[in-house]
């Protein structure tokens, strides 16, 4: 059934298909409407759900993690300094390797006060051992919840779905909603290995000490490594079934490019747009749109980018006295390649700044003209 | 990299191989094995405490535990809760000041709750309901004279007979009731809801002798073959005064006027007709002499700060638009051929307070002034005779002398309500008969009453509890009275109390109706739910899903909670999070 939904909406439609069990959640700007929505649809019966309210995204995350504890399949969702206060809980989550499944609607964190999309929140908890999904659309976001459960069941690890406040949270598109029965099929109820049992007592993440403690963090790596072939298994599994998949990348537009532009969430589908209006003039350039950023795809980017001679690498989001995070990422991944491409870094529309076709295009020019970048990120459409 | 493998043999407990290692760390038992409560050094301790109201009621009812009834709907439970310790719910719901409400803790929070309303609403509801006093269970022996039928009389009759003695009530009026009946007006206290009451004490075989005076139809001799004496006769001798016409036609006193208004006499007032006084008998006198047709002035000679009568009753007098003078003294009483033709009067001015701490008129020399009235109504205070007594029994000027426990200097011999030294309420006078039924049912146990009277008190402020008696009182943290401070208000919603309903002003002083009005069931809900319970646990729950040790359980016979001690690390949260300070906290246990 098609339906014109915003992201937000798209999101809770994906959790009712997922039949989330419990759901706890503090509103915050532009997350909202995903659990009013879900609060209507476990009030009207839609979803059998308990939808606990609380008084901080702390607790939000405290009462879900507790509640996967006990074998529920779990949602939260929250945006910026949300996210922010449930950090602690964030490591409990992961380190408790609990599937809980989260979608944080990308927005920026003050000071100063904005409620509008950059990528700065989720960034800063990329250590906190979550799966982290960039999505692109309001389809790929209802769809990459039902494909985070099953993921995240699978390699017991959460998993963060990210959307761009306001540029997908509120915007309406076209989504195709699947099936509830063809959902149940593609995703059986969560059956876990361990849950609290008040008839067989076991305390959960109890001290773990200096002779133990690094063998859990090295299976937690583990599991990020298996996560990765997870992802893409089950995104081939989600697409023979419903007839759409994303993959690591999202769309990688690479006709033997030699400039490509790398980037996350919906500025791809502006840079899209621009590639193919540039590849029309006859430019060599291509777009590699980085869907999964948690587990970083190393490995997979060093293939898909070594037959480039440039990349350029737009962040909405920026890591102060560094640069851009996921530029970051990038150059790591490629430095151990014999003949490495050169890596531009931009620093574009933090705090909801438009990044216009415009921009993007500024952004390739200056990538093409210049040999080699001058050791600086460069900020894009900086006040004079 | 790969653990070295000499780093196993420290550890307490075997590792489980790599293959079978949990994915996160994992206990191999549950917690029940950490005793957490090794770690403590302050105990929480379950003590129900005394709610303010217990202390401040001198009829000594249990108002938390009737409140906490009303609010589970046990609206006959609550009567029988309250008429444990009072037999007048439905008296004392119209005419008690309720100083239980000025000890209410919510009037810290919002408005004190309508405990007055509430235990009116309950007489009524038992009343409609058919509900009766239970016979005593087992007959004593003893025979007690109680002398006088107003509320202490009424009081000591009732709780002697519950207990199981035979109790006759000698009165001198035709009817039973006292100042209830002979002074009170029926514009507060309907004479059917004083019959039913009476009636209803009368039932547990008390027996009766009405226009039956002391030392006229029955002599003080005559008592002798009795176990015990009880004198509650009152004060009903009106303190004349003491100026000139004041025995002439149309002069009275408040107490003979009411009492002829009650009895239904004819009364002719005249138009005009002066109330002197600032007191009780002087706003019923006034507010009677309305109904009658006439137009009262009241003549008080301090200001109105200084009135000693309630302010409610003042406030009902004023929107009756009954007139008021203050700052004047009467001077002498103008008479015609012996009748009233008006009263002289001086102003006065307000000096400073005399010895007992209120300030004193001063009259303004030369500032005469005469009144045209046709009745004079003198109303500035009332005496106990002492006539009809034995002269060994020992007086003070103005009330019977008695001990701790209400004995007379005679001994079996016992005295209570206005004819005592004490506070001239009806529910003063319905707990001093209850002191006196335990006072009187110990001494003839042969027990100590003084000690008997200890046990059962009701905190410090002589508030005397029958259910205690019969328990042989609580031990002594029970006495501690809860402090607005020991609650927790967070778990309380504001919620302001309904006004009473009284009936129109222009619809009252036709007649003798009733002036205040009943609640609704609905709101005596509300106002019951209102109660914060104060001190007592009514299991919440709160101290249950707080403590994060799970060491409080609910005891399985529905009393309450229990503290497993093995587990209790003494963090004192159910104690901070109790709403109504009902859990203590030991130290060192």
């Amino acid at each position: 059934m098609k339906k014109l939904l915003t992201g937000n909406s798209a999101v809770s439609y994906g959790v009712m298909l997922s039949r989330a069990e419990v759901i706890s959640a503090y509103p915050i700007t532009p997350q909202t409407t995903i659990v009013e929505e879900l609060s209507e649809m476990c009030a009207d019966g839609r979803l059998p759900a308990k939808f606990i309210r609380v008084e901080s995204e702390h607790s939000a995350l405290a009462c879900v993690t507790a509640a996967c504890a006990a074998g529920a399949r779990v949602f939260t969702a929250t945006s910026s300094h949300g996210l922010a206060y449930m950090h602690e809980m964030l490591h409990w989550a992961s380190g408790s390797r609990l599937p809980v499944v989260m979608v944080n609607a990308n927005r920026a964190i003050g000071s100063p006060w904005n409620i509008w999309c950059d990528h700065s929140d989720s960034l800063s908890q990329r250590d906190t051992g979550w799966i982290q999904l960039y999505c692109q659309s309001a389809q790929e976001a209802l769809d990459t919840v039902i494909q985070a459960y099953k993921v995240a069941e699978e390699v017991l690890l959460p998993v963060m779905i990210l959307e761009d406040g306001f540029f997908l949270s509120h915007t309406s598109d076209t989504v195709d909603i699947p099936e509830p029965k063809e959902v149940d099929a593609f995703l059986p109820p969560y059956k876990p290995r361990y849950k609290l049992d008040p008839n067989d007592p076991h305390t959960f993440n109890i001290m773990a000490d200096p002779s133990v403690f690094i063998d859990f963090k090295h299976e937690a790596q583990m599991a990020m490594e298996k996560a990765k072939k997870a992802i893409t298994r089950v995104d081939r599994e989600f697409k023979a079934r419903f007839g759409r998949g994303y993959g690591w990348a999202g769309k990688v537009h690479l006709p033997d490019a030699e400039v490509v532009l790398l980037t996350m969430g919906t500025t791809a589908s502006t840079a899209l747009e621009v590639i193919k209006a540039l590849c029309q003039q006859g430019k060599k350039v291509g777009l590699c749109r980085l869907r999964m950023f948690r587990p970083f795809p190393a490995e997979e980017l060093c293939q898909v980018l070594s037959g480039a001679k440039k990349i350029a690498v737009l962040d909405r989001d920026n890591s102060l006295g560094a640069g851009g995070i996921v530029a970051q990422e990038v150059k790591a991944a490629l430095f151990n390649l014999p003949r490495r491409p050169k890596v531009f870094e931009f620093i574009a529309g933090l705090g909801g700044r438009d990044i216009t076709p415009e921009d993007i295009q500024e952004i390739l020019e200056y990538t093409i003209k210049n040999p080699s970048p001058n050791g600086q990120p460069l900020w894009v459409g900086i006040q004079k | 990299m790969k653990k070295k493998k000499q780093g196993k043999k420290k550890l307490p407990l075997p590792l489980p191989k790599k293959s079978v290692f949990p994915p996160f760390s994992l206990s191999l038992e549950g917690t029940l094995g950490s005793k957490t409560g090794s770690w403590r050094y302050l105990t929480p301790a379950y003590i129900n405490k005394l709610a303010p109201c217990n202390e401040a009621c001198p009829a000594g009812e249990d108002v938390e535990a009737v409140m906490a009834l009303a609010g589970q709907e046990e609206y006959l439970a609550a009567w029988e809760k309250t008429t444990q310790e009072n037999p007048l719910p439905r008296i004392c719901g119209r005419v008690c000041f309720h100083p239980c409400e000025g000890a209410c803790n919510r009037r810290e929070f919002d408005e004190a709750t309508a405990i007055n309303a509430l235990e009116r609403f309950l007489g009524d509801y038992a009343y409609q309901s058919g509900k009766q006093f239970s016979p005593p269970k087992e007959k004593r022996k003893g025979k007690v004279a109680i002398i006088g039928s107003g509320p202490a009389g009424l009081s000591c009759a009732y709780h002697l007979a519950s207990l199981g003695y035979q109790v006759t009530i000698f009165e001198g009026q035709p009817k039973l009731g006292g100042v209830l009946r002979y002074g009170i007006p029926s514009y507060r206290l309907p004479k059917d809801i004083l019959d039913q009451e009476i009636e209803n004490i009368l039932s547990l075989g008390v027996e009766v002798r009405t226009d039956t005076r002391l030392g006229k139809e029955v002599t003080w001799k005559a008592l002798k073959p009795y176990s015990a004496i009880f004198i509650a006769t009152g004060a009903w001798k009106s303190v004349p005064l003491q100026i000139p016409g004041e025995e002439a036609g149309r002069v009275m006193s408040g107490l003979e006027f009411l009492q002829k208004v009650n009895s239904g006499e004819t009364i002719k007032l005249g138009q005009r007709v002066a109330i002197i006084g600032g007191g009780n008998t002087a706003m019923d006198a006034a507010r009677s002499a309305l109904r009658l047709g006439a137009k009262p002035l009241v003549i008080y000679r301090r200001t109105k700060e200084e009135m000693p009568a309630w302010e409610e009753e003042v406030a009902e007098a004023e929107e009756e638009a009954i007139e008021f003078i203050f700052l004047i003294s009467p001077v002498k009483i103008i008479t015609e051929s012996g009748k009233v033709k008006g009263i002289e009067c001086l102003k006065n001015l307000l000096g400073p307070p005399g010895k007992d701490g209120r300030p004193q008129p001063q009259p303004i020399e030369g500032s005469n002034f005469i009144l045209q009235v046709d009745t004079v109504i003198s109303a500035i205070g009332e005496v106990p005779d002492f006539s009809f007594l034995p002269e060994e029994m020992q007086k003070s000027a103005g009330s019977l002398i008695v001990n701790e426990t209400g004995t007379t200097s005679m001994p079996k011999v016992f005295a209570g309500g206005d004819v005592v030294a004490q506070p001239r309420t009806v529910s003063y006078a319905i707990g001093s008969g209850k002191k006196a039924a335990i006072a009187i049912e110990a001494t003839l146990q042969g027990k100590d009453a003084a000690e008997a009277l200890r046990q059962a008190r009701w905190g410090e402020k002589g508030s005397i509890s029958m259910d205690r008696y019969k328990q042989g009182g609580l031990d002594g943290p029970a006495e501690e009275v809860v402090k607005f401070s020991e609650l927790n208000t967070a778990y309380f919603q504001p919620k302001k109390r309904k006004p009473r309903e009284k009936l129109p002003a222009a619809e009252r002083t036709s007649g003798f109706a009733e002036v205040n009005l009943g609640i609704s069931r609905e709101t005596a809900l509300e106002e019951a739910k209102r109660c914060f319970n104060c001190g007592v646990c009514n299991l919440c729950h709160n101290c249950f899903l707080f403590c994060p040790d799970m060491a409080i359980s609910a005891r399985p016979d529905q009393q309450g909670y229990a503290i497993n001690l093995d587990y209790c690390k003494g963090c004192c949260i159910c104690v901070e999070e109790c709403p109504r300070g009902a859990i203590s906290v030991e130290v060192g246990k």
